[in-house]
């Protein structure tokens, strides 16, 4: 596969809630091994947009590729084991098996050595999990679970991680530490895309950016460069400029 | 210790724990109380009793109820194994296809179009409501009822007690055939539920998309496949009560088999056994049913010696409304809350460590 090529395309995509349709026209190219990240005001889509990616939401119309292939109708299930980790805002992890049951769990279809290898990675990643092995998942602290739930999609080494608002109702000292986890992630060369409510730390950490106003693509570009457009970020953004 | 009443107890009691298990599956995977699923029972042991009908025509085989000698003392099967076997299959087969069609030709269509939990509970209602119809006329048909007459069952009365395998040992204790296969069943069913859900990666799977769908989903796993195979064993479960139920009816606790009976009663006790053993718990239920089953039972018997007066028999439903009214008042996880702490700990100021 083409390292240039985009990883994943949507294509005139209409999509939605059963009959209530709340994301028009979409077109969008997710960069393979950057971090795409999505802002946007209250309610405009943008976690709509992160499901459409994931077959969460209907598709009325237009065409989502995986890697080239159309995946348009596929069911979640069959699109995580073509590669797609979703992360969910909340109850994104068995809060009442332990931390290993969890990473047990997530890669209940590996074998046993392998099981055993990708575990360790992720314990090298975030050694904290390690610490916390054989504590109940549902009893750790909310930057803790984030940690949990970026390990449990580690487990089937993904080659695209959708992340829906890791920090949301975090202290701020924890959100930093969460969105360091998701560069840290990158870093090791995984595709993330990402939805931030806090636009400044979000768009920071990554490569591209999209916003998305009333259900539509209104900027698609470099990070930055969002970043610096002042006339958006106090219109749409709530940023002090 | 009244012999009788022990084995027609347990076997009542088993029945119940087979009822408790598939009604708690359900409610687990699709948070639904299944008030039919009494019934799918029945529908297995009308299916059941044909078939066994059919095959004892098809063979010739008239009912020998001569004892033979055995190493446990006289033993009398009044037909062929392959008779009970058939008995066996078919009950499960019908107990499955039953619980299939309302899974899919009702309460999936109805979930796609947003039905909430309490629009499924009244289609339940509405499938058992139907359920009833069809097997009214089923039993009433001239046919069926021919058929039937055949073996001697009256098709709206059915009872094929006199048909089950009894052992009569040396010391002039009766064992029914149903009381052997239900304690079997019993300790079957728990010991290969174990292993399928704690040693099995369909057992992970299972317990992954009951404590939390979406995850479960986006973790590779078909939910929806896992909601089928859970209707299946509830069905399977289903069947295998109605068989019980068809061999022990007419003796002992069990009522005849009609389009109504015992399902009408039974729905009561197998729900409190369920609750009882804690609606998000498949060993609970077994333990919870088998509870309500044991004291519905003994306890009215025990009242009714005490007392002198017979009656009392009658009202063995308000245990298990009691029991029910308490366990929701005081332990609304029913006994696989008790059993993991929680209860006690709340009762005791203590929480569980947060953050």
């Amino acid at each position: 596969m083409d390292s240039q090529e985009p990883i994943m395309k949507l294509e005139n995509v209409n999509a939605g809630y059963e009959k209530l349709q709340t994301l028009f026209d979409i077109s969008l190219e997710i960069p393979r091994g950057k971090i795409t990240v999505i802002v946007g005001p209250n309610g405009a889509g943008k976690s709509t947009l992160l499901k459409t990616l994931f077959g969460l939401t209907t598709v009325y119309s237009g065409k989502v590729l995986f890697e080239g292939k159309d995946i348009t109708h596929m069911p979640p299930h069959e699109r995580a084991k073509l590669g797609m980790a979703f992360i969910f805002q909340l109850n994104n992890i068995f809060a009442n098996l332990t931390v290993i049951e969890n990473l047990k769990l997530a890669g209940h279809d590996l074998s046993k050595e392998e099981l055993e290898k990708r575990i360790e990675e992720v314990f090298e990643t975030f050694p904290r999990l390690r610490e916390r092995m054989h504590q109940k998942a549902g009893t750790m602290s909310g930057g803790e679970r984030q940690m949990l739930a970026m390990g449990i999609g580690m487990i089937r080494k993904p080659k695209l991680f959708l992340i829906d608002e890791p920090t949301a109702g975090l202290a701020p000292k924890i959100a930093k530490e969460v969105l360091a986890n998701v560069k840290k992630l990158n870093e090791q060369g995984y595709t993330v895309v990402l939805v931030e409510q806090n636009v400044k730390a979000g768009l920071e950490i990554g490569h591209k950016g999209v916003l998305v106003v009333s259900g539509r693509i209104v900027f698609d570009g470099p990070a930055e460069q969002l970043l610096a457009r002042k006339d958006l970020a106090k219109l749409y953004l709530g940023l002090a400029v | 210790m009244d012999w009788n009443l022990f084995t027609s107890t347990t076997i009542y009691a088993s029945v119940l724990a087979l009822l408790s298990l598939g009604i708690t599956l359900i409610y687990m995977t699709t948070k639904v109380f299944n008030f039919a699923h009494p019934r799918l029972s029945l529908v297995a042991a009308y299916a059941a009793a044909t078939l066994m009908a059919y095959y004892a025509e098809a063979t010739g085989a008239q009912p020998n109820l001569t004892p033979k000698h055995s190493f446990l003392g006289s033993l009398t099967v009044p037909f062929s194994w392959e008779f009970y076997a058939i008995g066996i299959l078919v009950s499960m087969v019908f107990g499955v296809i039953a619980a299939l069609v309302e899974y899919y030709a009702i309460l999936k269509p109805l979930q796609k179009r947003g039905a909430d939990y309490l629009m499924l509970m009244i289609a339940t209602l509405a499938y058992d409501f139907l359920l009833v119809a069809t097997l009214f006329i089923y039993n009433t048909h001239v046919d069926v009822r021919k058929v039937l007459a055949r073996i001697g069952v009256l098709s709206t009365k059915m009872s094929m007690a006199s048909y089950d395998v009894t052992v009569v040992t040396g010391g002039g204790v009766f064992i029914s055939g149903s009381f052997i296969f239900s304690v079997i069943l019993i300790v079957l069913l728990g010991l290969s539920l174990y292993i399928l859900l704690f040693k099995t990666t369909l057992g992970v799977k299972m317990r992954a998309s009951v404590e939390n769908p979406p995850l479960a989903e986006v973790l590779g796993i078909n939910v929806e496949r896992v909601y089928a195979i859970s209707w299946i064993i509830s069905g399977l479960t289903a069947g295998l009560a109605g068989y019980l139920m068809l061999m022990a009816a007419g003796a002992g606790n069990l009522k005849p088999i009609s389009a109504t009976s015992p399902a009408d009663e039974i729905v009561v006790s197998a729900f409190a056994g369920s609750i009882i053993g804690g609606v998000n718990s498949v060993f609970g239920s077994i333990v919870g049913g088998l509870l309500i089953g044991y004291i519905e039972l003994y306890i009215p018997n025990w009242l009714a010696i005490w007392t002198g007066n017979a009656e009392l028999f009658k009202y063995s439903k308000v245990i298990s409304m009691l029991a029910v009214a308490i366990t929701l008042l005081f332990a609304p996880e029913g006994l696989a809350g008790l059993l993991k702490g929680e209860r006690w700990k709340r009762f005791f100021g203590k929480k569980e460590e947060e953050g």
